[in-house]
């Protein structure tokens, strides 16, 4: 794909985006985060299992899908530890039509326990985003969250 | 009404096979009995033969009992087991969880060994050892193993264990039809929780706790034939469940499921519980398997795999991850609600706390929410522990069998 320079302004409005949907995720904020989404949005976790030698598909929805499961989980059980979500955006390509960017941004999430409030880094991974940037705000069309971690305890029911 | 603590000790009203000590969950001597009598003696899944598939292939596992081992297909494509061991100063020969060795070399001081076991160089053998000690004197421990029931590679550390078919005896029967065909590894990972091996197979071993998932009650507990499921006891301490027909639609948002499995009903569910700490779960579309690996009496590392057809076509694989995911996958809404609820039983029961009493004590039949299949587990448990499950320290101790 060819790139073009990005804007800085664009660059800007872009890692905002990506640092909002940080943001509206920790704050278990769903509606935030969906409204930063593309009706065409599609959000996948991955991994890469070296014990059986293949990529593996975590969670592969939708924006409806998404929007399901945020409205589910009250009616599960689940740990209510709160996550921090740190990304970095490390590189913004523009597409040469200049209508997407493809974002690479480096990913940590931090567990705090409710119960005295100890902080472990619970996973890092890197988020692949596919923004739209033809008008208006840039959006996420799409979003590949590639976890390097793959242990997680007794796990969590919210995505990264 | 509460009770104080003479009332909180007393026993309960129950058989003695419908209840335990807690203890059994927490004591570090119970738990160093448990890897040499239950674990060293068991026939116990160490990966997939789908995860080593040509020569030279090999898994590394960390088997139950504390031994290290390596699983290695050799150049005649036949899987053997040794110690992860160098007989010569003890240190780890394969380090990564998976790879491909037609020697493994030991990296402390390259003594190499083939796949069948062999020492095949000792470095400045004869200037260190002269005659004293040669390379036949240098194999590797093998392990006994065996490939079976849907292609696992089963190890035993016991050399007169019986055959793993004589360990399993009828207790797949119900799900050999559904592993006639060549299955595959699509999903693998790792969870380590502090609770105890046995709580994690009792949460597999008991559907009383589908209240605890909001998916299971609308899309079994409120379907028809839910309450007809039925455990079934086998000898070793295995134990199934049969099936019914899960309404997946019945989940907001869930789909029927299309893709099924070749001979298994539509929304079909088979459970079986193989003791000490495996279990296979054929839900639908998906094959899930259990094994776990205790670390010590309140550490448990399970893994957990994912398995399809090796036929499948990327359509039909896509439908299965997408199944697994939504219920068994890490971020999937039963197994972490499965793991928090083990998860709290470790963290209530505490080395050192006042022994309580777990009840087992359900009784309907042995249907669904029976605590039957539990029983039965302490029964074997019992059997080779040479100590009741109830009185772990009692008076009544009979000696071991096992």
């Amino acid at each position: 794909m060819e790139s073009a320079p990005p804007m800085p302004a664009a660059r800007v409005a872009i890692e905002e985006l990506v640092y909002r949907s940080c943001l509206a995720l920790d704050a278990k904020d769903f509606k935030a985060y969906l409204d930063l989404c593309d009706e065409s949005f599609r959000y996948t976790i991955t991994a890469y299992s070296p014990e059986i030698r293949k990529d593996m598909i975590w969670l592969d929805h939708d924006k409806p899908e998404m929007q399901l499961l945020f409205s589910n989980l009250p009616k599960h059980i689940s740990d209510h530890s709160p996550l921090a979500r740190h990304a970095i955006v490390y590189t913004v390509e523009l597409g040469a039509d200049q209508r997407q960017a493809h974002v690479v941004s480096a990913l940590q999430v931090f567990k705090t326990s409710l119960d005295g409030g100890a902080t472990e880094l619970f996973a890092i991974g890197r988020y692949l985003d596919t923004v739209s940037v033809d008008g208006g705000s840039p959006r996420l069309q799409k979003r590949v969250v590639k976890l390097e971690t793959r242990q997680f305890g007794f796990g969590y029911h919210i995505p990264f | 009404m509460s009770r104080n603590a003479a009332e909180w000790s007393q026993l309960p009203k129950f058989p003695r096979s419908h209840f335990v000590d807690s203890r059994i969950y927490t004591d570090e001597a119970i738990f160093r009995e448990e890897q040499q009598r239950v674990f060293a003696k068991s026939w116990i899944i160490g990966c997939h033969e789908t995860e080593i598939p040509g020569a030279f292939d090999y898994r590394t596992f960390r088997h139950p009992g504390g031994t290290p081992l390596i699983i290695v297909r050799g150049d005649d494509m036949k899987v053997r087991c040794f110690y992860n061991v160098c007989p010569h100063r003890g240190n780890t020969l394969l380090y990564d969880p998976v790879g491909n060795a037609k020697r493994i070399t030991c990296i402390f001081h390259q003594w190499s060994f083939d796949t069948k076991g062999n020492c095949v160089d000792i470095t400045r053998e004869e200037q260190g050892f002269q005659k004293r000690f040669c390379k036949a004197d240098a194999g590797l421990r093998e392990v006994r193993a065996e490939i079976g029931f849907g292609g696992f590679v089963w190890v035993n550390l016991d050399d007169g264990a019986p055959t793993l078919a004589e360990y399993i005896g009828d207790a797949l029967s119900m799900l050999e039809p559904y592993m006639s065909m060549p299955l595959e590894v699509f999903h693998y990972h790792k969870a380590i929780v502090n609770t105890n091996y046995k709580l994690w197979h009792d949460t597999n071993s008991e559907f009383y706790h589908d209240y605890l998932h909001y998916f299971n009650r609308v899309t079994g507990m409120m379907q028809p034939g839910y309450f007809e499921r039925k455990y079934v006891g086998y000898p070793n301490g295995h134990a199934s469940v049969g099936s019914m027909t899960i309404k997946y639609d019945a989940y907001e948002g869930g789909k029927a499921r299309g893709v099924g499995w070749p001979g298994l009903a539509p929304g079909g569910w088979i459970l079986i519980d193989i003791f000490p700490a495996m279990t296979y779960n054929l839900r639908t579309s998906v094959l899930r398997m259990d094994t776990s690996i205790p670390l010590g009496p309140n550490q448990l590392l399970i893994e957990f795999r994912g398995l399809g057809l090796k036929s499948d076509t990327p359509e039909q694989r896509a439908e299965r991850v997408r199944d697994h995911n939504t219920i068994w996958g890490p971020f999937g809404r039963n197994l972490h609600e499965d793991l928090l609820a083990v998860h709290g039983q470790g963290r209530a029961m505490r080395p050192g706390s006042e022994a309580t009493w777990i009840l087992q004590g359900r009784e309907e039949n042995m249907t669904i929410h029976d605590e039957g299949g539990m029983r039965h587990f302490y029964a074997e448990w019992s059997r080779r522990m040479g100590r009741q499950a109830h009185d772990p320290y009692g008076a009544e101790r009979a000696p071991a069998t096992a």
